[in-house]
C-alpha cells in the first residue's frame, strides 16, 4: 500500500534534513506506527506521503500512485487526519462534514453518523468555532473517515484528548483496521503504538532506527530485564536489572543471597523502555 | 464542476456569517441608491435652460442647438420651474443683455455653460465657429452621475477582490486548505470555486447598481464583458493578499492598494488633456473606465469595446503570469 525508498526532506533546502534517507513498506491491511519524539520527522513524512509537502528525493508510492505525479483522484481512496485540527469555524459540525463529503467521487458516510461515532452527538448544529480543541480534533478525525478510505493517515490521533475520549478513538481505529483499512499512524505515545500497530518504526532525528512488531521487540528486549522486590532494613526496595549484564547478574545473585526477596520476575519492557534502550533517548 | 459549485456554496454560507463580508456585498448597492437619490437632476446629460416664450426666435433657436430648452409664458412660471429639484438654469432678458438665474444648488458647470452659450450668442459667433468650440467644451463637462456610477463599478470590482481575499484568509488561518488538498479537488477547481463568490457578487451588484441608477437601456452584454474582464486583476490581487495576510483586516487593507490605480485612472481619463491620455494606457482600470463611459453614454460600438476589453485582458494576463506561480505555491 505504501512503499518508501530513500526519502529525505529539507524544509528550506538548507541541508538541514527533517527526514534523512528513510525507507519502509506498509502492506495492505497493516497498521503501521511511526513512533518518535516530537520533532523527529513524523508529520513531515506524513506530509510527503499525502502530497501536502513536495517530495524532493527518493521514490514513494502510495495506494498505487507515484507521489511525484499529481493525481488527485487518488484521494478517493485516502483519508487524512491532521495533528492540528483544521475545520471551518463558521460552519457547524454537520456543515463541515457535508461540505467535505461532496468533494469526493466515491460514496461517502452520513455526517451525523460520524459525529455520533466520535461522541459529538447533539453538537451537529453547533459551529466548530465554538468547539473546544479536543472537539475540533474529533471532528477532524471524523472527517478523515468520510470517504471510507482504504488507506488512512492519522497524525497523533489521540494527542490532547482526555482518556475516555482517547479510548473511543482507539476503538474506532481498531475496528476500522480490523476490517481491512490500511493505517499509517504517527504518535509519540508508546501505548497507542503498542495497542494499535502491527509494526512500529522508531524514528529519531529524521532517521528510522528500527522497524519491527511490538511483540518481537518486547521478546527481544523485554526478557532481558528482571525486576526484584526485596526487604532491606525493613523497607521494600525494587530494582530492575538486566539479565545479560554481568555486573547486574552478580547483583541479582547478591540480592538473593543477602536479602529477603519478596517477588522476582522477568519484566516485559514497555515500548518506551525499548525506545530508550535502542535510541538512548526518551519519547517525551 | 459540481465541486466548484460546492466550494462556492460553502463560501456563500461562510460569508453570511461574516459581518464584514455582508457589508462588502451590500455597500455598493447602498451607494447606488445614494447616487440615484442625490443625483436625480444629473440624469440628463444635456443642460436644461428655461426661457421665455417671447424671447427672440433666433435666441431660442441658438440655445436649442446646445441645450434642452423649456419655454414659459411668464417670469413667475419660469421661476417656479427653476425652484424644482432638478438642475435647470433660467435665461431672462435684462436691459441690453441677459440674466442667468439658478436655484443655487446646481453644479457650477450648468451656470458656466449657460453663461458661455449666452455670451457666444451675444458675440454673434457663427454656428460654424461655435460648434467645434462648444462641442469641445461639452466633452469636458463630466456628466457627474455617469461618472459616479462608473466609479461605483470600479469600487465594486475591488470589493470582489476583498471578498475573495476573505475566503482565502479563512482557508489559510484555519488551515483547511490542507484538508482540501487531500481530496480529489484539483487546484484549478479550488481556485475557480474560490473566485466564484467575489465574481458573481460583483457582477450582480454592478447590474443592480446600474438598474437602480437608471441606466437600463444600455448594451448589457458590453457591460458584462467589460466587468468580467476587469475582475481578473482584482481576483488575482484578492488571492495574493489573502495568502499573505493574517486576518481579514490585513487582507482588506492589502486589496485597498487597488484604489490608487483605480482613482488615478479615473482622474487621468477625466482630467488629462488628450495629448497626455497615453500616460494612462498601462492601467486596465483606465480601459475599463473608458469602455464603461462609452457604454453608459450609449456611444459605445463593438470594435472600441472589444479593443478596450482586449487591452484589459492583455494587461491582466501579464499580471496573471507574474502572480499565478506565487498563488499556486501559496495554496499548496
Ligand atoms: N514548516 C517547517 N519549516 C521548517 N522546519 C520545519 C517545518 N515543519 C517542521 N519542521 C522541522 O522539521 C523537523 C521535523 O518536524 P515534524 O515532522 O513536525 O516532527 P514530528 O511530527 O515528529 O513532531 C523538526 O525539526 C521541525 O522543527
Ligand atoms: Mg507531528
Amino acid at each position: 500500500m505504501i512503499s518508501v525508498k530513500n526519502l529525505s526532506h529539507s524544509y528550506n533546502n538548507d541541508g538541514i534534513l527533517a527526514i534523512n534517507n528513510i525507507s519502509f513498506d506498509v502492506a495492505k491491511g497493516e497498521t503501521f506506527g511511526f513512533l518518535g519524539p516530537s520533532g523527529s520527522g513524523k508529520s513531515t513524512t506524513q506530509g510527503i506521503l499525502t502530497g501536502l509537502l513536495k517530495q524532493q528525493t527518493g521514490k514513494v508510492s502510495v495506494a498505487g500512485y507515484d507521489t511525484m505525479k499529481v493525481q488527485n483522484e487518488r484521494f478517493n481512496k485516502i483519508g487524512v487526519s491532521f495533528e492540528q485540527s483544521n475545520v471551518y469555524s463558521k460552519l457547524t459540525a454537520r456543515e463541515n462534514l457535508k461540505f467535505y463529503a461532496k468533494l469526493f467521487d466515491v460514496p461517502t458516510r452520513d455526517p451525523d453518523e460520524l459525529i455520533r461515532l466520535v461522541g459529538l452527538e447533539g453538537k451537529e448544529k453547533v459551529r466548530a468555532g465554538e468547539f473546544s480543541k479536543g472537539m475540533k480534533h474529533r471532528l477532524t478525525f471524523a472527517r478523515s473517515m468520510i470517504n471510507n478510505p482504504e488507506l488512512w493517515f492519522l497524525d497523533e490521533p489521540t494527542t490532547g484528548l482526555d482518556p475516555t475520549i482517547a479510548a473511543t478513538i482507539k476503538d474506532i481505529i481498531r475496528e476500522r483496521t480490523a476490517s481491512g483499512t490500511t493505517c499509517f499512524l504517527t504518535t509519540h505515545n508508546m501505548y497507542i503504538a503498542d495497542e494499535l500497530c502491527d509494526r512500529v518504526a522508531f524514528i529519531i532525528d529524521g532517521e528510522i532506527v528500527l522497524i519491527d512488531t511490538p511483540k518481537k521487540l518486547k521478546l527481544q528486549y523485554g526478557q532481558k530485564l528482571a525486576e526484584i522486590e526485596y526487604f532491606k532494613d525493613g523497607k521494600l526496595i525494587t530494582e530492575t536489572l538486566k539479565t545479560i549484564d554481568n555486573a547486574d547478574k552478580s547483583r541479582i545473585a547478591d540480592i538473593i543471597k543477602n536479602y529477603d526477596v519478596q517477588t522476582m520476575h522477568t519484566k516485559e519492557a514497555t515500548l518506551e523502555e525499548i525506545f530508550i534502550q535502542v535510541t538512548g533517548r526518551g519519547l517525551a | 464542476m459540481s465541486k466548484v459549485f460546492d466550494i462556492f456554496k460553502r463560501d456563500v454560507l461562510s460569508s453570511t456569517r461574516n459581518t464584514l463580508a455582508i457589508y462588502m456585498i451590500i455597500v455598493p448597492i447602498i451607494l447606488a441608491v445614494v447616487i440615484a437619490l442625490s443625483a436625480q437632476g444629473l440624469n440628463d446629460t444635456a443642460v436644461k435652460v428655461a426661457m421665455l416664450e417671447d424671447d427672440t426666435p433666433e435666441h431660442i433657436e441658438f440655445m436649442r442647438k446646445y441645450a434642452k430648452v423649456e419655454l414659459f409664458n411668464s417670469v413667475n412660471e419660469l421661476e417656479r420651474r427653476i425652484m424644482k429639484r432638478d438642475e435647470i438654469a433660467g435665461l431672462l432678458p435684462k436691459g441690453d443683455g441677459y440674466e442667468i438665474i439658478v436655484q443655487g444648488n446646481e453644479p457650477e458647470m450648468i451656470e458656466v455653460y449657460t453663461k458661455t452659450l449666452s455670451a457666444l450668442y451675444e458675440l454673434g459667433v457663427s454656428k460654424e465657429d461655435s460648434r467645434s468650440e462648444i462641442y469641445n467644451f461639452n466633452r469636458h463637462v463630466p456628466p457627474v452621475k455617469k461618472m459616479l456610477v462608473i466609479m461605483l463599478i470600479s469600487i465594486t470590482i475591488m470589493l470582489a477582490g476583498m471578498l475573495i481575499s476573505f475566503g482565502i484568509v479563512e482557508e489559510k488561518t484555519e488551515n483547511t486548505i490542507n484538508a482540501i488538498n487531500v481530496t480529489p479537488v484539483s487546484q484549478n477547481g479550488f481556485i475557480i470555486g474560490k473566485s466564484a463568490l467575489g465574481g458573481t457578487a460583483a457582477m450582480a451588484s454592478i447590474v443592480i447598481s446600474i438598474i437602480i441608477t437608471g441606466f437600463y437601456d444600455i448594451n448589457w452584454l458590453m457591460i458584462i464583458l467589460v466587468g468580467v474582464s476587469s475582475l481578473i486583476l482584482s481576483v488575482l490581487i484578492g488571492f495574493l493578499q489573502g495568502l499573505n495576510s493574517k486576518d481579514v483586516m490585513e487582507a482588506s487593507t492589502g486589496v485597498k492598494v487597488l484604489l490608487l490605480p483605480i482613482a488615478g485612472s479615473i482622474a487621468g481619463y477625466e482630467l488629462l488633456a488628450d495629448k497626455w491620455q497615453w500616460t494612462m494606457y498601462w492601467s486596465p482600470f483606465y480601459w475599463a473606465y473608458k469602455a464603461n463611459d462609452m457604454i453608459l453614454s450609449k456611444t459605445a460600438d463593438w470594435p472600441t469595446v472589444l479593443l478596450c476589453t482586449g487591452l484589459v485582458l492583455v494587461i491582466s494576463l501579464t499580471a496573471y503570469l507574474v502572480m499565478m506561480p506565487k498563488i499556486r505555491k501559496g495554496l499548496s
